[in-house]
């Protein structure tokens, strides 16, 4: 039986020296031709890859990524101004019936549907998405930084909880969206049942359906955008604080410092650069909520029925393209200059306040 | 395999346009299969000529021959050496087997021949047993063996080597060194390698090359070096202790020092650097130099006394029997030929060869 | 330490293991039987009777012994979990079979495999449910010495041993005999370890708590889904379901009916080759930048981060334009003209943050490996594809993952695409446009929200499997890309 075992072994090995082998006598009659042509071009001197090294090499190196960056990436920034500019360009057709130059600014700033909001519709988009962002994105960092510094101080079940709070980040935004717009069901979900164990009168408390309150649905969409943004964030904290040296924590305790006092003076300045980044991105992020927003109420960006709308910026634009507003892109592109201006200005504000209270 | 520098030359221009000299008209001829060293402070060009030589760096003046080749423009892999580098840079992800390999894989070599050298090189320099770990598995000494393994294997026609031994602990570095010798003496391949550690070079090269600032101070084998330093740089930079220098005036033929006769020598008159090795002083029997001691240091077989020599603290180290441990006065001799003399403007020594 | 013994049990878990992996091979074929044999209701008009599903009272009929409906539940459902069970057992005896050392067998590995010998029990395998045990009986002789029968002896004095050491009133120190400063000493210590201990539960409070609001919404999307119409959208919805309730002809509907096997199909199409694309290119740019001098570099790259700001939004716009008729003609023209995996692919095959991560990674890996592999003769792209690309290989693998998951969440820009296709487009719908346009409902208007719900379960599971199959991975890999950001 050993001996039979040996032999199988045995042959398996044949089979793979002789593989190997033979790919070593492909690469060696490569490499003798690539040599056998190298002294030629030498000989006559045309060999121009040595004189041209850096340029040549790394234009080949370059190119797959530069030729689609250059189409997909820097031709679509300039081509945005230029359709900026359009009147009515028409897809089909290809035609414009004229330029302007802030025409379509003043339609996406005077829509009554992005900045001030008319009276009837009570929200616009920008408010929408100011809301989101100054609610969602501080509840969601100082949350995730408790948790991860919760969970560096545990030591059994680490592991487990680690791989619950990552769970939300491996799935579709979609589909648990659908989920979620289930639990908060007026009649018979998961939500109100929960509240009405506490006594709440939750017939009829519509939160996604028709007849929710402007306020009820914001908070689903918020809790929901918490909830799916948490997992990448506890990540993150957790891996710096555990890059924190432990001799600042053992320098501390010796001088008997309460744990809160550890928290806000030693771990949160040692990562700040970290929070300041999760900050950052976050703020950029939610800003560009969308996937989200369809999950919970479709593409229309409301429950049914309201006369409110919950569209963020970016669903404001989508609508340009391919919504109820289909067909007209400059719009579209104007309303993305428009939010990528805000972006930029709440980046730089950001960068400017974080110079006092970043340290690295 | 002969190596032969012939003015080398590198200069370095920096962004603001600031010129700084790292190899002077380097003019030097290594004979085939010896091991010389190459010597020098921090800064002094070694690792560039080194790298000069391997043709990593391009040389701005100067030509480089190996055997009768002219090879100054020649690419790296095209000059067939082995480069062994300070901190080894062997593959990490890779086995020592793989590593070992590595460099045949671009050669034009049979596999079952490959493998065979592999072996055989990983025999030779002593890790044949640890073909299957991966460098991070190995100690200080075992990944450098690897480092010249690999080198080695390519059968180069010259082996390089930066500063092999700095990265190892004391102990380790004395194993490592002989065991270099042994492998050059062994495989016999012309061998340079790059030190500031003048002890280790003059351990086990054949010959040593000095250098400073660029400039070649001497090449010559160590012990020559040593008892002939051609000047001062050169006998401060051997010896440890380090060698004595003071001033000291030759007076109508005669070295004085402390306001009394030295010796004699057929020197013109003037001011000169004076070099004596602490080792070379000897307590006399009969006659001598009488000086002042005002420090003594017993250690083990040697003990060194402290005397000043025309107000300079000078050192010697004198057998343990021939001195009482409060002495407070001795009488000294030296050989002549064991005295340096210096000039003072060009550092040249002026009483040897 | 008796040699032979570790050796006996290390050979017999090897034929444990061939019989746990024959085990696991049943398990998977016998849920695609089952699943097979799962009846949906018919088809008529090409309109499935969807409202019939609930009430439908199948008899299958398998190896002349016939079961309903609620027997097929209950062996899917069992069927399911020995396949959850068996799976990461397998692959951590395999892993600890390869690495066990003799030094690191112990008492608790012996119970560790008794353990798992009644999991292969109840899992109907007994074969190696026995050898398992057999082999527990093999590790207690080489831990303790001694063989079954002396082992069956011991059990009851380790028992009574044990419940001795914890009854027994440990010694008090008389206090009263203690200075004031060991006594003040003595108290504060006391209320270290109370405030700990407080400190300790609320933390452990505030972890529970959050675990479970991240893990509800997929206990009860799992729930659901198992759900029969009625049944999820009852007023007063059930917590917990019978095993023989799980209605798993859910997920067959939602696979063949409403298409989503295509859809799943088309993600995966796009996720392979945009992930393919992209870290080809990732690795070619990010070594050009880092290894290769070339005039310009820099300004380039920083070129490029700026553009990293940009919102994807203003893209999405021209890109349109480009793909379109007025362009490369991918979408937009008329049927069967369109490439629509083309469109979708291409235009996001490139990413600047991932050339951005890797380039910082192979800036990190030494200079002198280079000049040690030119010095060796090696090219350029052989020393990027031997040495830099293993070393990077935990980077590469992340922005595999993180390219992977993108592609899995896609919504807009696949419902841009497909959108101008009508129902041609359709056909190339993604997960995510398959989740949100699929009209879940029945004839009279109610949405089957079992059937909503089955296919998110549907969309979420692999990319759950997928997680936990390389969870530490991940994880470390999206700790590592945040912090260096």
């Amino acid at each position: 039986m050993a001996d039979f075992i040996k032999n199988v072994k045995g042959f398996f090995n044949k089979i793979g020296s002789a593989i190997k082998k033979f790919f070593w006598d492909i690469r060696r009659r490569i490499n003798n031709v690539k040599r056998r042509i190298g002294n030629f071009l030498d000989k006559h001197n045309l060999n121009f890859a040595s004189k041209f090294p850096g340029w040549a090499k790394a234009l080949i190196y370059l190119s797959p990524a530069l030729i689609v960056l250059a189409i997909f990436t820097f031709y679509p920034i300039i081509n945005s101004f230029a359709l900026v500019v359009y009147q009515n360009y028409n897809m089909t057709n290809d035609t414009i019936t004229g330029y302007t130059i802030f025409g379509n600014f003043l339609t996406v700033i005077t829509d009554d549907s992005f900045i001030v909001p008319a009276s009837h519709t009570g929200s616009s988009a920008v408010i929408n998405t100011l809301i989101i962002v100054f609610i969602s994105v501080p509840i969601s960092v100082l949350l995730a930084l408790f948790i991860a510094a919760a969970l560096n101080s545990i030591k059994p079940l680490k592991n487990f909880f680690q791989t619950i709070y990552f769970l939300p980040y491996v799935t579709n935004t979609i589909a648990i969206g659908l989920v979620f717009a289930y639990m908060f069901k007026a009649e018979g979900g998961l939500v109100n049942q929960f509240l009405s164990l506490f006594g709440m009168n939750t017939e009829n408390l519509s939160w996604v359906e028709s007849g929710a309150v402007f306020w009820r649905s914001m908070f689903v969409l918020i809790f929901y955008s918490i909830w799916s943004s948490l997992a990448f964030k506890i990540m993150v904290f957790l891996t710096s604080i555990q890059g924190i040296d432990k001799q600042y924590y053992q320098a501390a305790a010796i001088d008997a410092t309460p744990r809160n006092r550890i928290f806000s003076k030693i771990t949160v300045p040692l990562i700040s650069p970290m929070i300041f980044y999760i900050l950052v991105t976050s703020v950029i992020g939610a800003f560009k909520i969308y996937n989200a927003i369809v999950a919970l109420f479709g593409v229309s960006g409301q429950p049914a029925g309201v006369d409110y709308n919950l569209q963020s910026i970016v669903m404001y634009i989508y609508k340009f393209i391919d919504g109820s507003n289909a067909g007209n892109l400059s719009v579209a592109a104007a309303g993305s200059l428009i939010l990528f201006a805000i972006i930029l200005v709440l980046t730089l504000v950001q960068m400017q306040v974080s110079k006092k209270r970043v340290h690295y | 395999m002969e190596l032969r520098l012939e003015n080398l030359t590198k200069i370095f221009t920096n962004k603001t346009g600031i010129e700084t000299t790292a190899v002077d008209k380097l003019d030097i001829t290594i004979e085939s299969r010896t091991l010389v060293g190459l010597l020098g402070p921090s800064g002094c060009g070694k690792s560039t000529t080194l790298f000069m030589i391997a043709g990593l760096v391009k040389p701005t003046g100067g030509k480089i021959f190996f055997g009768e080749d002219d090879v100054t423009k020649l690419a790296p892999e095209k000059r067939g050496i082995g480069l062994v580098f300070q901190n080894y840079a062997l593959y990490p992800h890779m086995t020592v087997y793989q590593n070992i390999l590595f460099p045949l894989e671009n050669m034009d070599v049979p596999r079952d021949e490959a493998v065979q050298r592999v072996k055989d090189m990983a025999n030779l320099v002593g890790i044949g047993n640890l073909l299957d770990r991966k460098p991070s598995q190995l100690s200080g000494g075992q990944q450098q063996r690897v480092a010249i393994a690999r080198a080695l294997v390519k059968k180069p026609k010259v082996l390089l080597l930066d500063e092999p031994l700095s990265n190892l602990d004391a102990r380790l570095r004395l194993q490592m060194r002989e065991e270099i010798k042994r492998i050059q003496r062994e495989i016999g391949i012309t061998t340079i390698f790059v030190t500031h550690d003048q002890e280790e070079a003059m351990s086990i090269s054949d010959k040593m090359v000095v250098l400073d600032f660029g400039k070649e101070q001497q090449y010559d084998a160590p012990q020559v070096m040593y008892n002939n330093p051609d000047n001062l740089f050169v006998a401060k930079f051997l010896g440890n202790p380090p060698i004595n220098t003071f001033e000291a005036e030759i007076k109508k033929g005669y070295l004085t020092i402390n306001d009394k006769k030295f010796m004699k020598f057929d020197i013109p008159d003037g001011l000169y650097d004076i070099g004596m090795r602490p080792e070379n002083f000897r307590v006399a029997e009969e006659g001598g130099f009488e000086v002042d001691i005002h420090n003594i240091f017993h250690i083990g077989r040697d003990t060194m006394i402290h005397f000043d020599f025309n107000g300079k603290n000078v050192r010697a180290l004198v057998d343990s029997d021939d001195i009482v441990h409060d002495q407070k006065k001795v009488k000294l001799t030296i050989k002549s030929e064991r005295i340096y003399i210096f000039d003072k403007e060009t550092g040249q020594v002026i009483n040897h060869g | 330490m008796d040699k032979n013994l570790f050796l006996k049990s290390n050979k017999i878990e090897k034929i444990t293991l061939v019989f746990d992996f024959l085990a696991l091979a049943f398990y998977i074929f016998a849920f695609f039987a089952l699943f097979n044999m799962l009846a949906l209701p018919e088809v008529v008009d090409g309109h499935m009777q969807l409202d019939t599903l609930q009430f439908m009272l199948p008899i299958y009929n398998l190896l002349n012994v016939t079961f309903d409906k609620y027997a097929m539940n209950t062996m899917i459902t069992l069927d399911m979990l020995f396949m959850l069970v068996a799976t990461p057992m397998l692959v951590t005896n395999i892993k600890k079979l390869k690495n066990r050392t003799i030094y690191e067998i112990d008492s608790y590995t012996a119970s560790a495999k008794f353990i798992q010998g009644i999991i292969n029990l109840f899992s109907l395998n007994i074969v190696s449910g026995v050898l398992r045990i057999i082999n527990m009986f093999v590790l207690v002789k080489f831990v303790k010495g001694y063989n079954a029968k002396e082992f069956f002896k011991s059990i009851f004095p380790a028992i009574k041993a044990k419940f001795k050491q914890w009854t027994t009133k440990k010694e008090k120190i008389d206090e009263s005999k203690l200075d004031e400063y060991s006594i003040s000493i003595k108290k504060s210590i006391r209320r270290q370890t109370a405030v700990s201990a407080i400190r300790i539960s609320f933390t452990y409070i505030f972890l529970i708590v959050m675990a479970l609001i991240i893990i509800i919404p997929f206990y009860w999307m799992v729930l659901t889904s198992l759900k029969d119409f009625s049944g999820s959208t009852s007023t007063n919805p059930a917590f917990f379901l019978n095993i023989s309730q799980m209605n798993w002809v859910n997920y067959k509907v939602v696979l063949t009916e409403m298409n989503f096997g295509l859809y799943i199909k088309n993600t995966v199409i796009v996720a392979i080759f945009s992930t393919l694309g992209t870290v080809i290119t990732t690795i070619l740019a990010a070594y050009a930048f880092a290894r290769i001098e070339f005039k310009g570099r820099e300004v380039l790259f920083s070129i490029l981060i700026m553009t990293m700001m940009i919102p994807g939004e203003l893209y999405i716009i021209t890109n349109f334009i480009t793909v379109s008729k007025n362009g490369f003609g991918w979408v937009g023209m008329p049927t069967g003209e369109n490439s629509y995996f083309v469109a979708m692919i291409i235009p996001f095959i490139t990413s600047i943050s991932y050339i951005f991560f890797l380039r910082q990674n192979f800036k990190q890996i030494p200079e002198s490996l280079y000049k040690a592999a030119r010095v060796d003769g090696c090219s350029d792209f052989k020393y990027l594809m031997r040495v830099m690309v293993p070393i990077a290989s935990p980077t590469i693998f992340t922005i595999t993952i993180l390219n992977i998951f993108s592609s899995w969440n896609a919504y807009i820009w696949p419902r841009i695409i497909t959108g101008v296709g009508g129902l041609e487009g359709q056909q190339y719908w993604l997960i995510s446009n398959a989740l949100r346009d699929t009209a879940f409902v029945l004839d009279n208007g109610r949405v089957m929200y079992n059937l909503q719900i089955a296919a998110s379960a549907l969309v979420t599971v692999p990319l759950l499997i997928v997680f936990f199959m390389f969870r530490k991975y991940i994880m470390n890999g999206i700790g590592r890309s945040g912090t260096k950001g």
